[in-house]
């Protein structure tokens, strides 16, 4: 699958179809963090473009007007969105659910005013011009490997995440919170680790998202791209990764290529959610998973239990000499 | 510096008006629905639209206004919240508000445009009374008069006593025979018009703006949360403490930082009285 999507410059009909495979490896990348907090731990941050929007600006800044090195600013980036995550999940994550909604919505508003008001350094409403990474991956196509290479990184990561009691924990937490403190996960701290690993990861995609679209202004990080990512992981079903993944290309993909959603824009996602809040509130993934089952009746295995008869009969002799 | 007082009360008016929709909602569903802000910007839309475009008097735009949003409110209970509450999942209710919100900030947006139209004015006044305008004291009246009436229906009105029952135990008050569905969509109804004659009152104020839901969602919800969630009196002095800061403090460092401001304010209280400043303690639910 990934050599496939490797090959991808080679036969794609034109440079816009590399641009949309890069956009959705962009997009995935913060999704794959948002999704450990946002699918498996429960936790519903809508306002995760604030932190997208500090990693592009912080790699604006820094790679661009201060000329460091792409590599070193990507780095700068993550390390800045994770400081971030920790700062804003410090207060945040002891709220109840909607409190905590609301504190990543307001986040999300607050970075962009910030970004307006601090002129100087922002570039305020006019915007920043990014640079490029260096060759070989400064053509369309190097950069959209380059992406891929990072997404796939990511994915394996979050996938051992899950895969391992990790994983459980944060599931055992967005179950219930107080059932996994009794068994002794520390809720909290498991809590903040996963969200300023979002954090990172979205610093990261906000350098990239950056450096791909090459010029950054406030309009490009609104609060709607926050909800988008969002959603992604909610139509794709919770504590599942291939499910967010296939929701974030569809949902990106879909109103580029379907010139009528794209003018509806943010409706179509708001009624999409609606949808798949009220019908399958466990996910699309979860439907195929259903309907797969109806077609395919697993049988139920048989297991035969055979007596281990001799190691019985020398359990018992040795517990008669005894 | 009066001047400076007066427009933080009318604002802080419509953040408190808010806060009463949502408390409205609260006390019958325990729902904080994201839709709150948006009940108001309907009532400020509908309105601009029934008087500027349709050319209807105002007295006669302020009760269609009304319909509007006591439908929106209802529509809300019936689409997002209903199917959901019988999940026991707590968050669901969270995602289909939200979703809602999305669906009726944007159609409003894709319908009227996403640009503010001026709110047409509703009494004969001139422009130079200055802070004796009506687009200061309007809002602020009808915040008042809310207050007043809410807790009039609530003491004194079966339907509110319904309420108080509800919000006090829902299961309790069904076994009682109280029709639980039905007060809840009643409630939602209220709230929508609540929410909408707020939106109407301070439509001068606001503009008749898409993307004001979604403000008056968050700001509505930090006066409720510093004021006490399911008071009335903390959701007004919330309203028009959150109403003053963000103007005085906008006069002082600049208007850039209202939503900093704001949310400083409430992770502080939050911090200081998680309950708020007349919230009731609860017990933690184990």
């Amino acid at each position: 699958m990934l050599g496939l999507l490797a090959t991808l410059p080679w036969w794609a009909g034109d440079q816009y179809q590399i641009h949309l495979a890069a956009l959705i490896a962009v997009y995935w990348i913060l999704v794959a963090g948002l999704n450990l907090v946002v699918g498996f731990t429960g936790q519903l941050s809508i306002g995760h473009v604030g932190l997208l929007a500090i990693g592009a600006y912080a790699f604006a800044i820094l790679a661009g007007r201060y000329e460091w090195s792409p590599w070193i600013a990507l780095l700068a980036s993550g390390s800045i969105g994770g400081v971030c995550g920790l700062l804003l999940g410090l207060p945040s994550l002891r709220l109840p659910g909607f409190y905590f909604a609301m504190a990543t919505m307001a986040f999300a508003l607050i970075v962009a005013e910030i970004t307006l008001a601090l002129g100087d350094l922002t570039g305020g409403g006019v915007g920043l011009a990014v640079p490029g990474f260096s060759a070989p991956f400064d053509s369309p196509a190097g950069f959209y490997l380059l992406l891929l290479g990072i997404a796939a990184l990511i994915t394996w990561f979050t996938w051992n995440v899950a895969r391992f009691p990790w994983g459980r924990a944060l599931v055992a937490i967005r179950d219930n919170p107080v059932a996994a403190e009794s068994v002794g996960v520390p809720v909290f701290r498991m809590k903040l680790a996963v969200f300023v690993l979002s954090g990172i990861t979205a610093g990261v995609a906000g350098a990239l998202f950056a450096s791909l679209q090459s010029y950054i202004t406030p309009d490009t990080f609104v609060f709607e791209l926050g909800l988008f990512f969002f959603v992604c992981i909610i139509i794709g079903g919770r504590s599942s990764i291939v499910g967010p993944l296939v929701g974030t290309a569809v949902l990106t993909a879909l109103p580029e290529l379907v010139a009528p959603l794209a003018k509806l824009g943010n409706l179509f996602y708001g009624v999409l959610l609606l949808a798949v809040v009220l019908l399958v509130p466990e996910g699309i993934g979860r439907l195929f998973e259903v309907l797969l089952a109806r077609l395919r009746p697993e049988r139920a295995a048989s297991h035969v239990l055979e007596p281990d008869t001799e190691r019985l009969a020398a359990a018992i002799r040795k517990g008669r000499d005894a | 510096m009066l001047g400076v007082i007066v427009t933080g009360l009318a604002i802080g008016a419509l953040y408190a008006a808010t806060a009463l929709a949502y408390n409205v909602m609260y006390s019958t569903s325990k729902v904080l629905s994201v839709t709150t802000g948006h009940l108001a910007m309907l009532g400020g839309v509908f309105g601009a639209w029934f008087v500027t475009a349709l050319g209807w008097p105002p007295l006669l735009a302020l009760p269609a206004a009304l319909v509007v949003g006591a439908f929106a409110g209802w529509l809300t209970d019936v689409i997002a919240i209903r199917r959901v509450l019988k999940r026991s999942d707590e968050h669901l209710w969270l995602l289909s508000t939200l979703a809602l919100a999305t669906i009726v900030q944007q159609g409003v947006g894709l319908w009227w445009g996403t640009e503010p139209k001026p709110f047409p004015r509703l009494l004969p006044q001139d422009f130079s009374s200055g802070i004796a305008d009506q687009k200061y004291w309007l809002p602020i009246a009808t915040t008042v008069l809310m207050a007043l009436a809410l807790e009039l229906f609530y003491r004194r009105t079966l339907y509110g006593k319904l309420f108080i029952a509800m919000s006090e135990d829902t299961f309790a008050a069904r076994a009682r025979g109280i029709e639980t569905d039905r007060i809840r969509s009643t409630s939602f109804a209220i709230a929508g018009a609540l929410g909408a004659l707020a939106g109407f009152a301070a439509g001068q104020l606001t503009f008749a703006f898409f993307a004001l839901g979604l403000t008056l969602t968050l700001n509505g919800f930090i006066a409720l949360a510093v004021g006490g969630l399911g008071s009335n009196v903390g959701a007004l002095v919330g309203g028009a403490a959150l109403g003053l800061l963000n103007t005085i403090s906008a006069n002082l460092i600049g208007g850039e930082y209202q939503n900093t401001v704001s949310v400083g304010a409430l992770m502080l209280i939050l911090l200081l009285k998680p309950e708020g400043i007349f919230g009731a303690r609860n017990v933690r639910p184990v």
